[in-house]
């Protein structure tokens, strides 16, 4: 597709933490994590569709997410995804602990030879 | 509870499952067609959009597994497909499927076998109302004898003082063969006399009309009532249901049936089928009994047992029982020596509630199980190897599953579910195979009119320990290849193929088979120990000759006869007898060796003092006419044998054996001295010393004391006419029945049978017979398993070493050579195992010393002859691969791979 930023693969383990994010901004069903994912890293975050729903089904086991049936805006029987007190929890623990790594990578590569 | 709540689980699961599914379906399709709706807002078309949505989607069938392990609702689903897979494999290999299932359903089928007849014997309890508490009393005498009859009198005293321990007691008399006939047809039967509150208290209902009551019984003579045991009203009456009221007579006098027993009731012991039942009243009249009998207290005939009251403990009513005893040997000690009253629990194996005895069934019953689980522990050790074989030989397949995503767990539940499936298959093949078996034995032949009833059916018992057996089978063997699998480095099995033999899993198939080799061994040598047991038994000197001899027994008073009549009857018969052609002796005796008919009396010797602990003088006893000893073959040793002439009128006289000489007169000439007899009341004078000869049961010494009273002087009803004769046994049987229904057509004859015949009966050698038989057929059992466990390994070693055997082949080695190896290597796992055999057999024999008769424990004979015909036959099942492996095309060998 002309014009998309060069796209990265997704590490494994921060599926996790951008289904939180995407689910703490609205309730949304599975194929509209999958966009809003998309929408959110632009364009630079692909999700694998097969990755997806079985990430979804083992947050729900983990108890931080909440699955119920609802109706999309295409007026679709979906089911629709939201975060849960623990998901929060969990959302802003690993979120802190993300920025606190990429700041530590970003410090490292800034250094100029000068500095050591 | 548990139960039911796993089951409510799996229930849930199961229709979560389906819910999840539909949900899952459906969440899916969603994701699907938003996307193709996307896909057609850019311009393409439906079709294509949909088919390019789906392609992205991807793998779908894997994700949603991966859905379903997450949820947490595959187990059962999994199950299903486990199994269905094993089913598979287990088709695509028929022979070892075969094998394992057969070997499988022997080994299983002999323990059920084993077990339903230990449950039969010993462990199913009495079909009667709370069979655990009730109990029979025991008497010990001052003196360390235990008896268990006792005197009526006693019976009331007892029922009165022990009221506050038990809440019901009873007197009983079994054993008595009656004539019984209805409507014009007799036959024997076996009765019971009971008290009154017999089947109140044990608290069973009549399948018909009713039972005796507990107004019944009490004066001598009264109620003639019969109550018939269901069996009888089955097999003799046709279950006719008129059978109530009529009137019957037995042993000549009239009663009337008033009632069926029911179903499932033999009687108080568990071997024997009671027939008939009536009140103690009536065994005043019908045994021809003195008239003292219910009121003598001289007279102790009665079992007597009792129902403990419900808050009452054993040891509450031994306590109770001990104040009685002392009691009544003080108010008459002449005929009440008692030292104790003990109760005992009525276990189900109360075959004659003989004190002195308890334990035999429990020891050959846990003996046998042992046995039997040897030869299943054999089976699984066979069929593990099997398994371990086939593993290695799936590895590729394995491994191939492993890189296709099945988890290590995954593929360890494929394993098990095999050996599971195997054992279920096995199991049940196993659980028609030991019903057949037990059904079987349920037929064996007797010889003995005793109404015995080997009531070995199937309860819940037997099939909870079969499907115990089935589960510990299946962990058994599927454990070794799921170990493997579980160890293993997936990687590994891929990449060597199906060749791989590391040292360590080798060593654990050939040390499998080494255990079977022991355990085989061990089987055989017992089994030949009792096969050599019962040959010693046969041979043993019996005293006398059985060979040529043959018996008939019959009952008068079945026909009706009294005491005068009877007598004239036997003198005739043996008259007639005696002049038959062909016929060398003929004589009567009242019992025959392992006979079921005893006969014991204390004595008073004069001029004879026991020792303190010896207790009063006694003796076994039989009663005969003139020329028994020449019938049997006795050799007699001194002085004369009971003659003709020995009549009431004249003085009683007796025959002693030589142990009874040695043991009271001390190597004295006993000839002319006197002997009191407690049972026969009076004294006798010795007229003669016979060679000690078996008598009772195969278990007396030949040499217990025993003397043989006149049946001129001394009347029995019950007599068996013995014949010497050289013609073969049938025509002599035909001479005879003719002979006695010449002289009364309606005498009903019994144990028509020769002395030899006699001889294997439940008394006698039959026990011998039968472990004998059961010992032999596991040892066999073992030897066919070991044997296969040993072709099965070697067959695979030498298949595996194809590669090095082309190798030698082709750089110069003889077949010849090649051939030796093998089987080297097969002797030295074998000869290991017959070691390892031989040591246990040795201390497994000890414990088994007491059951042997003649045989000691170490027995030579058997133990070489076992290894000997083992180390054979293995090497045998040794030969045939090693033949093959001998026959291997060097350039076929060179170039498999």
């Amino acid at each position: 597709m002309p014009g998309t930023p060069a796209q990265a693969q997704l590490l494994p383990g921060t599926l996790d933490l951008l289904i939180l994010k995407t689910v703490s901004l609205s309730p949304l069903h599975g194929y509209g994590i999958l966009l809003r994912i998309q929408q959110i890293s632009g364009g630079a975050l692909l999700v694998e569709q097969g990755a997806l729903y079985p990430a979804l089904f083992r947050l729900v086991r983990q108890g931080l997410l909440k699955a119920s049936w609802g109706t999309s805006e295409n007026n679709r029987r979906a089911k629709f995804y939201e975060l849960t007190a623990a998901g929060r929890k969990r959302l802003r623990e690993e979120a802190d602990g993300w920025n606190r790594l990429a700041t530590a990578i970003a410090s490292a590569l800034r250094t100029q030879p000068e500095e050591i | 509870m548990k139960l039911l709540a796993s089951l409510r689980t799996f229930l849930s699961s199961l229709f979560r499952r389906l819910r999840v599914e539909d949900e899952m379906e459906a969440e899916l399709r969603v994701h699907i067609e938003n996307r193709a709706e996307d896909l057609e807002r850019s311009g393409v078309s439906r079709a294509e959009a949909e088919r390019r949505a789906r392609l992205e989607f991807g793998g779908y069938q894997k994700f949603k597994e991966e859905c379903r392990e997450a949820v947490g609702v595959h187990f059962f689903e999994t199950l299903i497909q486990d199994l269905r897979y094993a089913l598979r494999m287990l088709r695509k290999s028929p022979a070892f499927t075969t094998v394992a299932v057969l070997t499988l359903a022997l080994g299983i089928g002999a323990n059920t076998a084993i077990f339903s007849m230990v449950d039969g014997l010993v462990l199913r309890p009495l079909p009667v109302n709370q069979p655990d508490r009730i109990v029979f009393l025991m008497s010990t005498w001052k003196g360390g004898h235990v008896r268990t009859p006792f005197s009526y009198p006693d019976f009331m005293e007892i029922q009165r003082q022990t009221a506050d321990v038990f809440a019901d007691s009873s007197a009983f008399q079994s054993f008595q063969m009656a004539g019984l006939s209805v409507d014009g047809k007799s036959q024997p039967i076996w009765t019971s006399y009971v008290s009154g509150d017999f089947f109140e208290m044990l608290g069973l209902r009549p399948a018909l009309g009713r039972l005796i009551l507990p107004s019944e019984g009490k004066v001598a003579g009264a109620d003639p009532v019969l109550v018939l045991s269901y069996s009888c009203w089955q097999s003799h009456f046709n279950r006719d249901p008129d059978i109530i009221g009529k009137k019957a007579s037995v042993n000549g006098h009239p009663v009337t049936i008033v009632g069926v027993a029911p179903e499932g009731f033999h009687g108080l012991a568990s071997l024997l089928d009671f027939q008939g039942y009536l009140p103690l009243s009536m065994a005043a009249v019908l045994k021809d009994a003195p008239d003292d009998f219910l009121s003598s207290r001289e007279n102790p005939s009665f079992g007597l047992i009792a129902r403990l009251k419900q808050n009452v403990s054993l040891n509450q009513a031994q306590t109770a029982l001990q104040v009685v005893a002392q009691r009544l040997s003080q108010q008459y000690p002449k005929t009440d020596n008692w030292m104790s009253l003990r109760a005992m629990n009525l276990g189900p194996s109360s075959l004659a509630i003989d004190p002195g005895n308890p334990g035999i069934l429990t020891v050959v019953s846990t003996l046998f199980l042992a046995l039997a689980a040897a030869v299943l522990v054999l089976a699984c050790l066979n069929i593990a190897n099997l398994c371990l074989l086939r593993a290695a030989a799936r590895q590729p397949e394995l491994a191939m599953r492993a890189t296709l995503g099945a988890t290590r767990g995954r593929l360890l539940r494929q394993l098990l579910s095999e050996s599971a499936l195997l054992a279920a298959l096995g199991c049940g093949a196993g659980i028609i195979l030991g019903l057949a078996a037990s059904t079987m034995f349920g037929y064996l032949p007797m010889h003995t009119a005793l109404p015995i009833v080997l009531d070995f059916h199937f309860d819940w018992r037997v099939f909870a320990y079969a499907l115990a057996a089935a589960v510990l089978t299946s962990l058994l063997v599927g454990i070794a290849p799921a170990f493997r699998v579980a160890r293993s480095d997936l990687n590994e099995l891929l990449r060597e193929g199906g060749r791989s033999l590391a040292g360590g899993r080798q060593r654990l198939r050939r040390a499998l088979v080494m255990a079977q080799v022991a355990g085989s061994l061990t089987l055989l040598i017992v089994a030949g120990l009792f096969v050599r047991s019962l040959e010693k038994v046969q041979h043993a000197d019996l005293g006398f000759d059985p060979n040529h001899v043959f018996n008939l027994s019959m009952d008068p008073h079945e026909a009706g006869y009294d005491e005068a009549q009877a007598r004239g009857f036997f003198k005739s018969l043996v008259v007639k007898a005696r002049a038959l052609p062909g016929v060398e002796s003929a004589s009567l005796a009242a019992s025959v060796p392992m006979g079921y008919n005893d006969f014991g009396s204390t004595l008073k010797i004069d001029g004879y003092l026991p020792s303190p602990n010896e207790g009063s003088p006694r003796a076994n006893y039989n009663v005969v006419s003139a020329n028994y000893f020449q019938t049997m073959h006795i050799p007699l040793l001194r002085g004369r044998d009971i003659r003709d002439s020995d009549d009431p009128n004249s003085s009683f006289v007796a025959v002693i054996n030589q142990g009874m000489a040695d043991r009271y007169w001390h190597g004295l000439d006993p000839i002319g001295r006197r002997f009191f007899s407690n049972d026969l009341n009076h004294s006798l004078e010795i007229v003669g010393v016979v060679k000690n000869s078996l008598a009772g049961e195969i278990f007396f010494p030949p040499n217990d004391p025993f003397f043989y009273a006149s049946l001129t002087q001394t009347y029995e009803t019950i007599e068996t006419l013995q014949v010497r004769a050289p013609a073969p046994p049938e025509a002599t049987a035909r001479e005879l029945t003719g002979l006695v229904h010449s002289l009364e057509p309606a005498m009903p004859v019994f144990d028509v049978q020769t002395m030899a015949a006699a001889l294997d009966t439940v008394n006698g050698f039959l026990l011998f017979w039968f472990a004998a038989a059961l010992a032999g057929s596991l040892g066999l059992l073992g030897l066919l398993l070991a044997v296969v466990g040993v072709y099965g390994v070697i067959s695979y070693s030498a298949a595996q070493r194809t590669h090095e055997i082309g190798i030698r082949l082709a750089l110069g080695a003889q077949p010849s050579h090649v051939l030796k190896m093998i089987l080297s290597q097969g002797l030295g796992i074998v000869g290991i195992g017959v070691i390892a055999g031989v040591l246990a057999a040795a201390a497994m024999a000890r414990l088994v010393e007491n059951l042997l008769m003649g045989v000691p424990p170490l027995d030579p004979l058997t133990y070489v002859t076992a290894s000997v015909v083992l180390v054979l036959v293995s090497l045998l099942a040794c030969y045939l691969p090693a033949r093959r492996a001998m026959r291997v095309d060097p350039m076929v060998a060179l170039r498999y791979e």
